[in-house]
């Protein structure tokens, strides 16, 4: 004890943390019915954590080429101790990291968190979703088993509908015209890279600002607030939250031992598509949606008006703060909580359809 | 390589008789008088020896006139064989259409091209075809200017199938060399598109064989064709497409087609199934087959549609195979009865294992030795199954342990396996206790803390 | 809640403490120990390529085969009379079983079915009806390498 002392004491000589400290057991967390909500982003940053650990580790083993990826992937399950684990603890836990993220994203939108003055911590968590979901796809290919395989030949296939950049940014996602071992190599770098990169730059922005904002109180929960003791963030949020995590872990755990996540069968680029191609769950509301587009509309080509469509909805979703003007003076639209309980049925009901089976 | 001999003859221009000193150019003359005098008789003087004009020299395409003048023709009959002839192989190598119908192929006049003076024959009967054929294709020395790598005893073995027997007794109705590779526009076997590729026989014969109506005025029954397309034999010829494949001609000769006689119904078979020939002569069916005059394979498998065989076909009962000649309580029926019993052991077993085997591969398990082990065993069951032909149920039961104990092998991996993933849940039972205690205790420690 | 602060306050505040410490230590340890595992390369050090040591060339005598193991499927390597080294997938083209090399027919040999394959490879008679997938063969010192798909 002694000994952490001297040292607390030595680098606060040198960095001055004890105001830090102070920011931190001074700074509350507001308690009202829907504060529940404020341990999402939390439990997506710890998938996130479980997710560079045990990336850093598959990196160990992994090798990014068409002749070994496979190959490797399967040394990794089979032989290397408790590779099984690793490799399906960080299958699992990017799904639940995804799961958390929209669980997250959705709370904040239907609180009205999004509104003025949180306009960036909402775009920079818009852009940490896009890029989570980008990590999702790069990485469902390195496996480089039959599904995967498939599965992303018809993901970069839409980029080619793009009007004008369509065809460059096909080539851009393959290194080719078609996905072969080149395709692999670039995702690894995206995957391993790019991604983490942009990532990092973006997870320290938003959790920034959420720390020099403080959390959001919705307006209808303001007077409920007022009443109830705020807890304080240190120690007392970050060990509920430390609950939440340990709850994450448990589930992670049990899922990776219970379901261990199948490699499946070595892509094999001459074969036909085995039957029931499906994209990770997290893609299938718009799978699932283009698929119900017919091919042509108004003598557009089908897929076109849909990729657009779906560009647009982005777009409102991402400028939500801007188009949303009465959320600045602290009123909720009507409109924008219609809007965003209708995405969210959307959502649920097509991947859930979709899971039934309900497009075959 | 057979040196070639210079070929003396066909110089261009040369329209004339050949010299007489000319062996080859004596033998397809003489040749060519044959099947004129077989086909016409007194039109025999019409026929002259065959010309440069005629047939050209190897691997130049014919030129004649013929082909320029029937391709204008608006009669489909006539204009057809000169469009056909594009692809032939003869026409490639020089053949000219004169070269089998006669005539002057030189002449732009329908009256000088096709004279009969001048050995014009029209359309070939069916009794001509072979012998017209055959005066080129029997001749060893010409045909190894063409094509030496192909044999020259197709006549004399037509002469001795089914086909050339009941065509030298006038019945215009059986296949002659057209039949199969076509007249106009032949192709060689190895070509796919030819009528005579092994993937395509079965349609070829199966043009007459399949017509029961046809096959009934020589007592043959005409199901052949359907019965053939039931077998393994078609299903690998045509799924597989492995092209040494058995399929119409490999068993009954291609020229010399004839059905093979009851005692060399094995010596077919055996041409590929080997080793369960050789466990068959060791057997004592050898001789007891042969005493009553029953085909050896064609017993238990059937001619045309030898189907998979299945281990169920051991035993004396219904659908069974040995019960055509065994009863139950005979010693037959008893061997039968112990090769079955250890076919099944073998098996139930093989099946179980492999089952536990995919269920751990499925868990994630890596089962690459048992996977071996199950390899090992299936090649035993192979062997097994050979040895069903020795009809010893000694030596079938010596390979059923082998199968036996590489599939207990394989079995055990199993179990391992499963042991390990037993071993991993409560690995995972305990870590989540461990969990569960620390999210009680630190809600304890919350509630503790806020307490205060 | 509790009746009787003070001592067993005090000392229920220590089992809590103690409770907590120990199980996030015990929950660290649950974590980190397949981490530590997992660092630890397993004995087959390389995750399986298309390359495996199939034999010694001073093991493989003229005239003679050897059956050697390709993941889960046998290959086999062969030394010709004349000292040729080369090999092939051993699974026979026919039902799967292991071929072998005969030194009286100094060829590749099939027991089940009787099928022969020649030194290419190529089936000669029996039921094959394919030629055995043929391995690249490399030489290094003693070690004859084989590799797949080359």
């Amino acid at each position: 004890m002694r000994l952490l002392d001297t040292l607390w004491k030595a680098l606060d000589e040198r960095l001055e943390l004890a105001p830090l400290v102070e920011f931190a057991t001074h700074k509350e967390v507001p308690q009202h019915r829907h504060s529940w909500a404020y341990y999402f982003g939390g439990l997506t940053l710890f998938f996130f954590a479980v997710q560079v650990a045990t990336g850093i580790l598959l990196l160990l083993y992994y090798r990014p080429t068409a002749e070994a990826a496979f190959e490797s992937v399967q040394f990794i399950v089979t032989r290397v101790p408790f590779g099984w684990l690793v490799r399906s603890v960080h299958s699992w836990s990017a799904n639940l990291m995804i799961l958390a993220a929209f669980v997250h994203m959705f709370s904040v939108y239907l609180l009205g968190s999004y509104a003025k003055p949180r306009e960036l911590t909402w775009w920079s968590g818009f852009l940490l979703l896009g890029l989570a979901m980008g990590f999702g796809f790069s990485g469902y290919l390195l496996p480089w088993n039959e599904l995967s395989f498939f599965a992303t030949r018809i993901g970069t296939d839409m980029t080619s509908k793009v009007p004008l950049a369509g065809p460059w940014l096909l080539t851009f996602l393959r290194g080719g015209e078609e996905v072969t071992g080149a395709t692999l190599t670039r995702f690894f770098g995206f995957h391993v890279a790019v991604l983490p990169m942009l990532s990092a730059g973006l997870l320290g922005l938003h959790l920034g600002l959420i720390q020099r904002q403080g959390m959001h109180v919705p307006g209808h929960l303001a007077e409920e607030a007022r009443t109830r003791k705020p807890l304080r963030f240190l120690p007392n949020f970050v060990l509920r939250e430390g609950v939440v995590w340990l709850f994450g872990l448990a589930v992670l755990a049990a899922l990776a031992a219970f379901f261990p996540w199948e490699l499946g069968n070595k892509a094999d680029p001459f074969a036909s598509a085995p039957a029931g191609i499906k994209p990770e769950w997290y893609f299938l509301f718009m799978f699932e949606a283009l698929k119900l587009i017919p091919a042509t509309v108004l003598g557009i080509e089908g897929e076109l008006i849909g990729l657009g469509a779906f560009a647009v909805g982005g777009l409102v979703w991402f400028l939500v703060p801007v188009l949303d003007r009465a959320s600045a003076h602290g009123r909720r639209s009507r409109l924008f909580l219609a809007l965003g309980w209708g995405v969210l049925a959307y959502l649920v009901s097509f991947t859930v359809l979709s899971f039934l089976g309900a497009f075959q | 390589m057979t040196p070639r001999r210079p070929g003396p003859a066909c110089h261009p221009g040369n329209r004339g008789p050949r010299s007489t000193n000319d062996p080859r150019a004596a033998v397809v003359r003489l040749g060519t008088l044959a099947i004129v005098a077989v086909a016409l008789g007194a039109a025999v003087a019409a026929a002259g020896p065959l010309a440069a004009s005629v047939v050209g020299p190897p691997g130049k395409s014919a030129a004649d006139r013929c082909t320029a003048c029937h391709r204008e023709l608006d009669e489909a009959r006539l204009q057809a064989p000169a469009l056909a002839v594009g692809n032939d192989t003869h026409h490639a190598q020089g053949v000219t259409c004169a070269g089998c119908h006669g005539g002057d192929p030189t002449s732009d006049e329908p009256e000088v091209a096709m004279d009969p003076k001048k050995g014009f024959l029209g359309k070939l009967e069916p009794t001509q075809v072979p012998a017209m054929c055959g005066s080129c294709h029997s001749d060893a020395s010409f045909m190894l200017r063409y094509a030496p790598n192909i044999p020259t005893d197709q006549l004399a073995q037509y002469r001795t199938s089914k086909h050339g027997q009941a065509l030298a007794k006038g019945d215009v109705k059986v296949a002659v060399c057209s039949s199969c590779h076509g007249a106009h526009g032949v192709l060689p076997p190895s070509d796919a598109r030819s009528p005579v590729y092994p993937s395509r026989i079965v349609e070829t014969c199966g043009a007459c064989h399949g017509d029961a109506t046809l096959m009934a005025r020589y007592g043959i029954k005409g199901d052949e064709l359907a019965e053939y397309k039931k077998s393994v034999h078609y299903a690998a010829l045509t799924q597989k497409n492995d092209l040494s494949a058995p399929t119409c001609n490999d068993c009954h000769g291609s020229h010399g087609a004839t059905p093979p006689g009851i005692s060399s119904v094995s010596n077919v078979c055996g041409t590929c199934h080997l080793t369960q020939r050789e466990r068959f002569d060791e057997s004592p069916h050898k001789e007891a087959f042969a005493a009553i005059e029953q085909p050896a394979c064609e017993a238990c498998h059937s001619n045309h549609a030898v189907l998979s065989p299945s281990d169920a076909w051991i035993g004396v009962g219904q659908g069974q195979v040995c019960g055509s000649c065994h009863a139950a309580g005979d010693a037959g029926a008893a061997a039968a009865e112990s090769v079955a019993a250890a076919l099944a052991r073998m098996h139930e077993r093989l099946v179980a294992a492999e089952a536990r085997v995919k269920k751990a591969e499925r868990a994630g398990m890596l089962m690459e030795e048992a996977q071996v082990k199950l390899e090992e065993a299936h090649q035993g069951v192979v062997l097994a199954q050979v040895e069903i032909h020795s009809v010893d149920p000694a030596r079938v039961e010596t390979q059923a342990k082998e199968v036996l104990a590489a599939a207990g092998v394989a079995d055990g991996l199993a179990a391992a396996a499963e042991g390990e993933i037993r071993f991993r849940r409560t690995g995972l039972f305990v870590s989540l206790a461990v969990i569960a205690l620390a999210m009680v205790a630190l809600i304890l420690k919350i509630r503790r803390m806020e307490r205060a | 809640m509790d009746p009787v602060p003070g001592k067993s306050g005090i000392s229920r505040k220590s089992f809590v403490n103690w409770l907590l410490g120990t199980s996030l230590g015990a929950t660290l340890a649950a974590a980190l120990y397949p981490v530590f595992r997992f660092v630890i390369p397993p004995e087959v050090a390389e995750a399986p390529v298309n390359r495996v040591l199939a034999a010694k060339l001073s093991e493989l005598p003229l005239n003679a085969g050897k059956v050697f193991r390709f993941g889960s499927k046998p290959g086999i390597v062969v030394r010709t009379a004349t000292g040729e080294v080369r090999a092939f997938s051993a699974v026979c083209t026919h039902l799967n079983c292991t071929v072998q090399y005969r030194p009286d027919f100094q060829h590749v040999w099939c027991a089940c079915h009787n099928g022969h394959y020649d030194l290419q490879g190529k089936n000669l008679s029996g039921p094959p009806p394919r030629p055995l997938e043929v391995y690249k063969v490399d030489i290094a010192g003693d070690d004859v390498y084989v590799t797949k798909g080359a």
